[in-house]
């Protein structure tokens, strides 16, 4: 294989890995304890801000770039506390919009989040350098590994790979446990599931916390890889590749989540970049959300279930004990 | 002696929307092992008194007491944990759960529950679980619902989700089981059958307080009966005491 490929390939997996730990994140907020969280792609902008800040350096008046917190923590500090930055402010969100809130009030105000923090970060250039974002974020170790830039790709796609499996297991661990089957109940009915004792707010804030923080930890390991981070890569229709992904793959359900990652953000959109350039520049761009648009409206209409549904919980049979003959 | 203790009782509840006082002053005690029916014209608030009971609407004003405690202004889920358990008029069932599940839902505290407990994995929670699965295999059985174990609730008939929401209700263990209408929308067969059920469960000794407006049911499984009508308490007593007084008779002709 040539190194080209090689290069291309790897990138590839490094953005579906990525792509499947936002994905699952996001999952479990809207699949399983539905969560509509139209904001998600904000979450993965701030961890992926936090560990750029982290991984920079202080600043200084001739930098090229201007931000706050700047500091060259080690690895893998900057990802850490993504994470917990994310988390903590998926909790002031959700502390605020969770509680009262009517689940479609909450959409809405998630969606406002959305625009509002892009505005925010593009105007504050003190913040986080505005419009032009930061660049020249160091990748990880790449000194102390001392490898080619190819091989240190693969082994960043392998570290990738290890985050996405403990995302999995840990996603998989509430999916599949009575606190699974309890946030599913009040997806369906909250009101019922309140009146059988479930706190539904604490739930939500629960989820939605672990949502935040593991959108934060796929930001933060996407940004040291990438090396930049802009307004401009996380406007919130990205949030709606994400919820594509989902209903495509099939609502909450680990396995068919995964198989929409790899078929919506990294499938479909790999695969229209390499359309021919046609009527004028960005028109490919531009149909790639439309495309997204109609592809999450038709699996709305047809298939609402997506490709691989949801799966119930399966027990044990019951005991044979009254079909024994008498000797 | 302890069957004639109140297990719940309501004093002075008031509860307005806008200007239309949907509660205005109720007052009246559920009675310990005792199927309090609660009967009055439509709009004469007994949805709404039930939620304030439940913790579901918040009372302007008045006291809710159960099983010896205040529980005025509880949310719902802290209501449920001391075993105030509620149906609802309109079916609630989780509709992408299995009955089976519907029913393991409503198990209190459950090991598996916590994030910590869910993450720790079978190890931890198995044991726990399987004895709840057991359980509730148990009143499935008793319902007659075992063959739909594995069937989506949302698939369910009318009927059999209301035969659903009573099963979960009891797998939660309560001290009093609240129906909102359990005969609402469901084929007379059906509603003998859950009837029986109800008789049953009187029988054993459970508590319950029942909205509803077949009269004839209200009169085999209630007493006392609480009438209402214009939020108001305007009858206690049973059956044949309440039917025999003027101001109820009004209230049911005149509305």
């Amino acid at each position: 294989m040539s190194d080209a490929t090689q290069f291309y390939l790897s990138t590839l997996l490094i953005y579906l890995f990525i792509d499947i730990m936002g994905v699952l994140g996001l999952n479990l907020q809207f699949g399983v304890a539905g969560i509509i969280n139209f904001a998600y792609i904000v979450f993965v902008a701030v961890g992926a801000y936090t560990a750029a800040v982290l991984s920079l350096g202080p600043d200084y008046p001739d930098n090229f770039q201007h931000y706050v917190f700047g500091a060259s923590l080690p690895f893998p500090l900057p990802i850490i506390a993504a994470g917990a930055t994310s988390g903590l402010l998926s909790l002031v969100v959700g502390v605020i919009s969770l509680r009262r809130l009517r689940s479609d009030y909450q959409a809405m105000v998630m969606l406002v989040l959305s625009l509002i923090a892009t505005l925010v970060a593009s105007n504050a250039t003190w913040l986080v350098n505005g419009p032009a974002g930061l660049a020249t974020v160091p990748p990880p170790l790449f000194d102390q590994l001392g490898l080619a830039q190819l091989d240190y790709q693969w082994v960043y796609a392998a570290w990738a790979g290890v985050l996405t499996v403990l995302t999995y297991l840990f996603v998989r661990g509430i999916t599949r446990s009575p606190l699974g089957r309890t946030l599913r109940a009040m997806r369906d009915n909250d009101r019922a599931a309140a009146a059988l004792g479930k706190g539904i707010t604490a739930l939500r804030l629960m989820v939605f916390v672990i949502g935040g923080v593991i959108a934060g930890v796929s930001g933060a390991v996407f940004v040291e890889f990438i090396g930049a981070w802009s307004p401009g890569s996380w406007l919130y229709p990205e949030t709606f590749v994400f919820l594509a992904a989902i209903l495509v793959g099939g609502v909450a359900n680990n396995w068919g989540v995964m198989v929409g990652t790899l078929l919506v953000p990294v499938g479909f959109l790999e695969a229209t970049r390499f359309l021919p350039p046609i009527l004028y520049p960005g028109f490919v761009e531009a149909m790639q959300w439309v495309c997204v648009g109609l592809l999450i409206l038709l699996f709305l209409w047809f298939r609402p279930q997506g490709l691989f549904p949801e799966q119930p919980g399966r027990f044990a049979p019951r005991p044979q004990a009254s079909t024994r003959t008498p000797p | 002696m302890e069957k004639t203790q109140p297990i719940l009782s309501a004093s002075d509840v008031h509860r307005a929307f806008g200007g239309v006082k949907a509660v205005d002053g109720a007052t009246f005690t559920a009675l310990r092992g005792r199927v309090t029916g609660l009967i009055g014209p439509n709009g004469a608030g007994k949805s709404t008194l039930m939620g304030i009971v439940a913790g579901a609407i918040p009372a302007d004003a008045g006291h809710i007491e159960f099983d010896g405690a205040d529980i005025t202004g509880l949310p719902p889920h802290q209501i449920a944990r001391r075993g105030l358990i509620r149906t609802f008029q309109l079916s609630a069932e989780f509709s992408k759960l299995t009955v089976l599940e519907n029913l393991l839902v409503a198990a209190p505290a459950q090991k598996g529950e916590s994030l910590l407990g869910a993450e720790l994995g079978r190890l931890y929670w198995g044991r726990d679980e399987d004895a709840l699965v057991a359980r509730a295999r148990e009143v499935l059985d008793r319902f007659a619902m075992s063959p739909k174990e594995n069937e989506l609730a949302g698939n369910l008939s009318g009927g059999q989700k209301r035969l659903l929401e009573i099963m979960r209700a009891l797998m939660a263990r309560p001290k009093l089981l609240l129906l909102d209408e359990p005969f609402a929308g469901v084929n007379p067969t059906l509603a003998r059958e859950i009837e029986q059920y109800l008789l049953d469960l009187r029988d054993e000794g459970l508590s319950m307080i029942m909205v509803e407006h077949e009269l004839g049911v209200v009169e085999r499984l209630c007493d006392p009966v609480v009438v209402m009508a214009q939020g108001k308490v305007i009858g206690e007593g049973s059956m044949r005491e309440v039917t025999a007084r003027q101001e109820v008779l009004d209230a049911y002709l005149i509305g």
